[in-house]
Order: C-alpha cells, then structure tokens, then sequence
C-alpha cells in the first residue's frame, strides 16, 4: 500500500509541508549515520533501489486486480534502515517524476515508503533469531507494510476529513467509513502479498547467496 | 517497454522547442506551476493553469497513451477524496480533481522533454552528495534491471508462474524478484570497480550543460508569463 503513491493537491499544505520537513530530518540523519560507509556501499544502495524501482513496474494480476509489488521490507532488510531510507526518497523522488505520486509529496510518501523498509529491518533482526531467514524476512516484510498502510490510511482518512470540514459537509464518518471499506481491503492484500513474495525472495537467497542476509557470516573468498 | 524507459527515450530524441531549452528554465517553471496549482483555492486559476498544462504537454508530441495515462492515474487516490466530499459544492471536487491531473501533465512534460542527467545535475547541487550519487547511480541501473525484470517476466508466465493459486504465484514471483537482488548486487560490484577505474573522487558529476540558456528558453518564458498572468488575475479569488 505504500507504493499507491498520494498525489499532488488532494492534502492541505500542513500535512504535506511538516511531511517534507520530517523526511529532510531523517535524511539528514541518516547522513550521519552514513557518513563514513565505504563508496562501494553507494553503488549496492544504488543498484538496490533500482530493483525496487523495477518491481514496481510488474503487474502480479491478483484476481480483479494488478498489484504492484515494492519490495520494501526484503530491501529495508538488506540495506539496512538508514540505507533503505535513502533508496525509499530517491523511489519516491522517481516515481515522482513519472506521475506516481506527487512532487509536494515526496516528503510523505518517501515516509510511508521509508516506514515499511526502515521497519523491517529491526523486526528482521528479532524475528531471525528464532525463525529461519525467509520466514523472518516475511514477517519483517508484514510488519513494515502494516505499519506503513496503518499510516497511508490515517493520512488519507484524515487528509478527507479535512476536506470534507472545508467544505462543510456533516455525516463526515459515513463519508469515511465509505472511504476506508474501499482501502482497508488494499492495505490488507498489499500486506499479504508483499510478504509472500519476501518468503519467496528469502528462501531463494538463503539458498544462493545467505551471506547477503543481515546477520549471516560473509562469503568466503575462492 | 516500459513507462519510464518510454520518457527517457522521448526525453532524449525529441526535437521540438522545448526539448532544446535550458533544463533549470523547465525545471523552475514547472516547479512554479505545481506549487501554484496546488497551494491555490481559486478554481478561476487552477482552471488556467490546467489548460497551459495540457498546451505544454500536447505541443511537445507526447504520445496520446501516455498523456491519458498521466491524467487518469491520480485520479484513483483524488476519487477517494472526492467521494469524501461528495455533495458538497462542485467547485471544491473540481480543484480536486484538477490538481492533481494539472501537477500530473506538467511533470510529464518536463520528464518527457529533458533527459535525466539534464535533469538531475541541477537538483544534485543542492542535494547532499550521498543522496545525489545514490539517485544517479539508482537511475543508471534503473534501465539495465527494467529488461532484466521484463524478461524475467516473460518467462515465469511461459513457464506457468502465472498458473496456480496466488499465494504460489506470488512466492514464485518473489524467487524471480531475488534473482535481480542477486543481479542488482553483482551489477553494483562491476560499476564500483569502473568508478574506480574512471577516478571517482567520491562525487558522481552531471552534465554541465542543464544551464546553458537559448533562444528555445523564450519558449519558456513565453508559458512562465501567460501563468504569471493568470496567478495576478486570478490568483486572490476563492
């Protein structure tokens, strides 16, 4: 659900503007916390949120729908939070340009998309030491996008209930609960389907390369 | 192909005026639109730059599939909002609905005339190195893992990946995801190894042409002006 990116002009400027200023925050953070990784980092987070980027360009038809996957929980995983922040803004800042989303609302959705990939990557961390790798991915994965849609439509209920009181309508609750019986059942398939497809990314990679997973002992040498 | 190997490949063979100008020139007014279309309550002005919007975009010869796609796809999250307000006066779910599809065009119209190194070289100046390098590197390996992603695609539906109850389809599809992990990891091995070889002073440069203005700029100004205009009519009226 994080990837049903907002566009521009539907939420008011104090929701949007602070949504900005809070992703500059945690970018600046995470430039702290980066600051001394190895170049070479550079060109995996770069690589990293390109294939985020083109697995939200397949369709997974999903009986009447086309899903979109984002891959946010398994590459929060294996970037890291601060990294995987990082690829979820420039995503965000792509898509942007692609019409997904919008330019003044970056910020958001670079913090919704942000949530489900920097959230994941603790959650892994717990989960991993009594699960195996792929069903520790999973759950992470669930964990972020829950979160991250739990926000999506907080925002988005709450971004309606403004406009709604704008324009002074009453019954705005029957209003939204129109809203949300169109968008919870979203947020649940999303969940759902990004965390199979993380069980499915985790089983192929603790077979083929585990020592990419956060945790693992490096690859020797041959 | 797909969207954004469309707009890049349109970005980089386009011949009208506007794929000529001066990056900075389209990216300020484009910029200047968007903040105007969507900080403003005056349907009047929304309804102008909407209009200005739609010039930009058909005189650039974006194709028509592309230009329907930018116009209906914010119309998803917008129509939620609007189903929030419905009932309400016409005038608030028009500016809802025009927002976004004005913002929409006028990005396509900037992404589709002005290549991405053109594009980014300007941003990269005030964005923190780190986050500049990661958005051209992200970028350039964009292409590559997209035909690698499409191709991979095309074989798990000839091989049956998109048979089968869709808990298995998916966890099929997240096998196939992890391969481009695999790849994306090895890709960004051999292009650190060139950015070795080529220098790399820890800065990923653009081009240095995003700012050379010309006559096509004119253009540009021509649309800032016909906006400004409509912002000073129009702007102060609810």
């Amino acid at each position: 659900m994080a990837h049903l990116h907002i566009p521009d002009g539907v939420l008011p400027l104090w929701l949007w503007g602070p949504a900005w200023a809070v992703a500059v925050l945690a970018l600046v953070a995470v430039w702290r916390v980066q600051r001394d990784r190895p170049p070479r980092r550079v060109a995996y987070d770069g690589a990293l949120g390109a294939v985020m980027l083109a697995a939200m360009a397949m369709e997974v038809p999903l009986g009447p729908v086309e899903y979109h996957l984002t891959l946010a929980g398994p590459i929060g995983v294996l970037l890291g939070p601060a990294g995987a922040f990082q690829a979820a803004f420039i995503a965000s800042a792509v898509l942007a340009l692609i019409g997904h989303g919008g330019l003044t609302l970056i910020g958001m959705n670079a913090l919704l998309l942000g949530t489900a990939a920097a959230l994941a990557s603790p959650v892994y961390r717990v989960l991993a030491r009594r699960r195996t790798a792929p069903v520790a991915l999973a759950g992470a994965t669930a964990a972020g996008h829950t979160a991250s849609g739990l926000l999506w439509l907080l925002l988005v209920l709450a971004g309606a209930r403004l406009r709604a009181a704008d324009v002074g309508l009453d019954a705005t609750a029957a209003r939204l609960a129109v809203m949300a019986s169109v968008a919870v059942p979203l947020v649940v398939l999303g969940v759902a389907a990004e965390a199979t497809v993380a069980l499915g990314m985790g089983h192929f990679i603790a077979r083929v390369r585990p020592d990419l997973m956060p945790g693992a002992a490096p690859a020797r040498r041959t | 192909m797909s969207l954004i190997e469309r707009l890049d490949s349109l970005a980089n063979a386009g011949t009208t005026p506007w794929h000529r100008a001066s990056a900075i020139a389209k990216l300020g007014l484009a910029t200047g639109l968007v903040l105007c279309v969507v900080l403003s309550r005056s349907l009047p002005l929304v309804v102008a730059l909407h209009v200005l919007a739609w010039a930009l975009v058909l005189s650039c010869r974006m194709p028509w599939r592309i230009v329907l796609a930018a116009a209906t796809y914010p119309l998803f999250v917008s129509g939620l909002f609007v189903v929030a307000t419905w009932g309400g006066p016409a005038r608030a779910q028009l500016l809802l609905v025009l927002r976004p599809v004005t913002a929409s065009l006028t990005v396509l119209w900037l992404i589709g005339t002005t290549p991405y190194p053109d594009l980014f070289a300007p941003v990269s100046r005030v964005l923190p190195r780190y986050l500049a390098d990661g958005l051209f590197l992200t970028y350039r390996a964009l292409f590559e893992l997209l035909g690698r992603a499409e191709r991979l695609w095309r074989a798990l539906r000839m091989r049956g990946g998109s048979t089968g109850p869709p808990a298995q389809r998916l966890a099929v599809a997240g096998e196939g995801l992890a391969t481009l992990v695999l790849f994306g990891f090895e890709r960004s091995q051999r292009v650190y190894a060139a950015m070795l070889l080529r220098g790399h002073s820890g800065r990923v440069c653009g081009c240095r042409h995003w700012a050379e203005v010309g006559r096509e700029d004119l253009w540009v100004l021509a649309a800032a002006i016909l906006a400004g205009a409509a912002v000073a009519r129009w702007g102060g009226r609810a």
